[in-house]
């Protein structure tokens, strides 16, 4: 079979995703340029289907009418909770357009929850703080739990209605980067099963997350890192792949999200002997402690041998017990997360303990870039027209640890502001399209088509999965990190003996998932590099053989790989830009301690 | 110990290649597995050809909607023992809804189907201004209560699926959820372009109550009552 380009389209601005960040850009690109023209492809059926729609709990923004609070504090809350290693440039900039963000999505139909008065309700989360982390404040307005939901449907119509041609379950499969610039994709059309490349004077990749390097990951099905995947095969580096976000309490087996509101109403964790475990980990704030030391109790009790084992999943796990808690509880304060359970699982919360345990929820790590979203190679310099934009990108607004309700808002701040970005460069391009010619995709999928052999993409995945579960997530040592490393080689070399079944291209789901392999194993190794490489714990990255945040790593972590296989580490600093601009509350953004 | 269920799935094939036809595939699987669980079984273990779709796996997103022994659902939302009790029976057939043409196997041209979405605009087509400066529209809680369920659906497609008026003259039963909630809206101001929708000869007037749409809804709205309000001209006193 010959892989070869069918057509080749053009374009002004190319997307590669169509979620939160990717349908904002889009929508700010056609409100100040009207008329411009703008592909955006994705992976899943519709843009609908995105991962952005599966967001609950809310959308951090400080309010200006609101007289308790302040974006300082927001600013604050983010710092710190990053652990120190976010960009104080980048805090800045997105809490400062918050609102005014919640506002665009309320002017165009956001169906967000209200109060009494007909405004925007709001509700608190862990780690937002009024004064400094005095006490906690009303900062999160929401769509009730299904904010993502609103943000998507908004920003889909928006883009809709002025006019963006969507291709949808299509993937980008080579940048075309020339001199510095970059002038589109070549992009694979699913259903036809053709390959098109696509000129464009600007591309934004927004391909989301990579929850799905882990085995338990409440992250969906698509989320396979193509992005990361993406500029690491053009040569760009990944930035802090080690700060990966894991949620101490997914629904055993599917890894869904059991809110933290199940231990704040009062629901206790208990091991294989029934034990109320927390209070030996955190005497005083037991189920209520931190998200990342919870965490951590959960699969230290795995760990020594006092987990279950859940037969259908064969995946150890916990127990959250709600069983003495009242029934208006069960049904007034928590009924979603319920009905999870009875849906998934089968229990009742109200009879039955209900197993949980970490899962995998968020990369803090990505694709770098500067505060506007362009993204940067390994030695900062920009390259031309080519931006990303949330989950995939690290501006980095999260740093080390991300705070409840600060993604969302990451996805439409970053979105708006890399469109505003797009707008600026698109008046300095020439009216035609350079055409670079495409490297490697068709050795690569020829490769994949022709390969042969008695490997399984499901087995060889499900293997990387575990492995990245078992042995670089919650807890990491030197000695688990090179135990993964060394399974994610031999992986690599099986994967030269998989056999595509069916080899015609058109709806080839076989084909798809030996490319997404290839993606999972590429990011699930800058993971391990980077983890191998920072012998400290600061925010979600965890060493048990090194315990403490230490000064010599205040720095973010770049990782290339090349060709051959090899990575290659550098260093970005850390943008002090709050702290060194001096002022009254400049001591609150020098590297704090981290302690609530 | 957990029971193991040995199941019989006879699956809806389509390839260019052999033409439609039905496969069978013996599977064994504890309880708590969805049936997105059991894809995922065959492709690993037995035919890594078998085609077909999802993504949030936890009914969120609708991408995953096909029919199981003739009832439009929610592949991610169907464990193996609640099927085998729904149904009676350990034997399922699986089948693409039939809203739009098969690509492949399970697969649908979601294109095509979303069509009929896109073109009610499932948007603000002309938006109130907001009040005073840089604010949020107010909306009282009591009149965002009348609507709010209408913005719960995914689009999964269940519903025109299971709506006995046919296909080719009713636009749906979700499109016309997408045009009622922005009629309920208070701040879209191009009602007479909805009512038009509505009350074309592809609107409301097409639904004959079967009220299909209301019992395989996955996200539980009660999409017969949207439509019987439109029909009724929106009295919502």
């Amino acid at each position: 079979m010959k892989i070869e380009i069918d057509t080749t389209l053009r374009c002004d601005v190319l997307i590669i995703g169509a979620g939160g960040a990717a349908l904002r850009s889009g929508a700010e690109i056609l409100e100040t340029r009207p008329g411009t023209s703008i592909i955006a492809l994705t992976k899943v059926t519709h843009p609908q289907k995105s991962h952005t729609s599966t967001a609950q709990g809310g959308l951090a923004a400080v309010d200006p009418k609101d007289p308790l609070d302040s974006t300082i504090y927001h600013m604050f809350d983010t710092w710190k909770g990053s652990d120190c290693t976010a960009d104080q440039n980048v805090v800045k900039i997105i809490c400062e357009s918050a609102w005014e963000q919640i506002l665009w999505l309320e002017n165009r139909g956001m169906h967000f929850s209200r109060n009494r008065d007909g405004r925007l309700s709001k509700r608190t989360f862990g780690g937002h703080t009024r004064n400094f982390g005095e006490s906690s404040v009303y900062r999160a307005v929401f769509e009730a739990d299904r904010t993502g939901k609103g943000i998507m449907d908004t920003s889909w119509g928006e883009t809709l209605k002025k006019g963006i041609r969507f291709l949808n379950q299509t993937i980008g499969v080579e940048l075309l980067i020339e001199s510095g610039q970059c002038h589109g994709v070549v992009a694979l059309k699913q259903k036809e099963g053709v390959f098109v490349k696509i000129l464009a004077k600007a591309t934004i990749i927004a391909t989301g997350g990579s929850g799905q390097v882990y085995r338990v990951t409440t992250n969906c099905r698509q989320n396979t890192g193509d992005g990361l995947a993406l500029v690491l095969q053009a040569g760009l580096p990944v930035m802090d792949p080690e700060a990966v976000q894991f949620h101490p309490t997914g629904i055993v087996g599917p890894g869904i999200l059991a809110s933290e509101t199940l231990r704040s109403v009062g629901g206790i964790l208990r091991n294989k002997d029934l034990e109320p475990f927390m209070v030996g980990y955190a005497p005083k704030m037991k189920e209520l402690a931190p998200r990342d030391l919870v965490a951590r109790a959960i699969e230290s009790e795995i760990r020594e041998g006092r987990g279950i084992i859940n037969p259908d999943h064969d995946i150890a796990h916990v127990w959250i017990d709600l069983t003495h808690l009242p029934a208006e509880v069960h049904e007034k304060q928590i009924p979603e997360v319920s009905s999870f359970f009875k849906r998934y699982v089968n229990l009742d919360t109200k009879t039955d303990l209900c197993p949980v345990r970490p899962s995998n929820h968020y990369h803090m790590g990505g694709i770098p870039t500067n505060a506007w979203g362009e993204i940067e190679d390994q030695n900062h310099r920009i390259i031309a027209g080519l931006y990303a934009a949330g989950e995939c990108a690290a501006a980095s607004f999260h740093g080390f640890n991300r705070l409840g309700t600060n993604s969302i808002l990451e996805l439409i701040t970053m979105g708006s502001l890399v469109g505003k970005r797009v707008v600026e460069y698109l008046k300095e391009q020439p009216e035609t399209h350079h055409e670079p010619t495409p490297e490697s995709f068709p050795k690569r999928f020829s490769g994949y088509l022709a390969s042969g052999g008695t490997e399984s993409i499901g087995k060889l995945r499900s293997r990387l999965r575990t492995v990245m579960t078992d042995k670089v997530s919650v807890f990491r040592t030197e000695e688990s990190i090179a135990e993964a490393i060394e399974t994610i080689a031999d992986i690599e070399e099986r994967t030269g003996k998989i056999a595509i079944v069916n080899r015609r291209l058109p709806m080839n789901q076989e084909l798809l998932q030996r490319w997404e392999l290839d993606n999972l194993l590429l990011v699930a190794k800058s993971i391990c590099h980077g983890a191998r490489y920072r012998k400290e714990s600061r925010g979600a990255h965890f060493r048990d053989d090194y315990n403490k945040r230490l000064d010599e790593f205040n720095h973010h972590t770049l990782i290339g790989i090349d060709s051959r296989g090899a990575c290659h580490l550098q260093r970005r600093e850390i943008d002090m830009s709050i702290f060194e601009a001096g002022g009254e509350h400049s001591a609150h953004f020098d590297f704090i301690e981290r302690s609530y | 110990m957990t029971t193991l269920y040995d199941l019989t799935l006879n699956i809806f094939r389509a390839d260019s290649a052999d033409g439609p036809r039905y496969q069978t595939y013996e599977i064994q699987a504890g309880p708590i597995m969805r049936f997105v669980d059991l894809l995922r079984m065959i492709n690993d273990e037995q035919d890594p050809t078998l085609t077909w779709n999802s993504s949030c796996e936890h009914g969120q997103c609708g991408t995953c909607s096909m029919k199981i022994n003739g009832r439009p659902m929610l592949a991610c939302e169907l464990l193996v023992e609640n099927g085998v009790k729904l149904f009676g029976t350990t034997v399922f057939t699986l089948d693409p809804l039939e809203v739009a043409p098969v690509v492949r196997d399970l697969v649908i041209d979601s294109d095509e189907a979303y069509e009929r979405v896109n073109g009610v605009k499932p948007y603000i087509i002309d938006p109130l201004p907001q009040g005073q400066g840089e604010e949020e529209h107010q909306i009282n809680p009591d009149q965002l209560e009348q609507y709010v369920d209408a913005t719960r659906c995914i689009n999964c497609f269940c519903c025109a699926s299971a709506c006995i008026s046919s296909h080719r003259t009713f636009l749906g039963p979700n499109a016309m959820l997408a045009s009622i909630v922005r009629v309920l809206d208070p701040r879209e101001q191009e009602k007479d372009a909805r009512f038009k929708t509505i009350y074309s000869d592809q609107g409301v007037y097409r639904c004959h109550t079967s009220k299909a749409c209301s019992h395989v809804c996955p996200k539980e709205i009660d999409v017969a009552h949207f439509i019987a309000l439109a029909k009724k001209g929106f009295d919502l006193e």
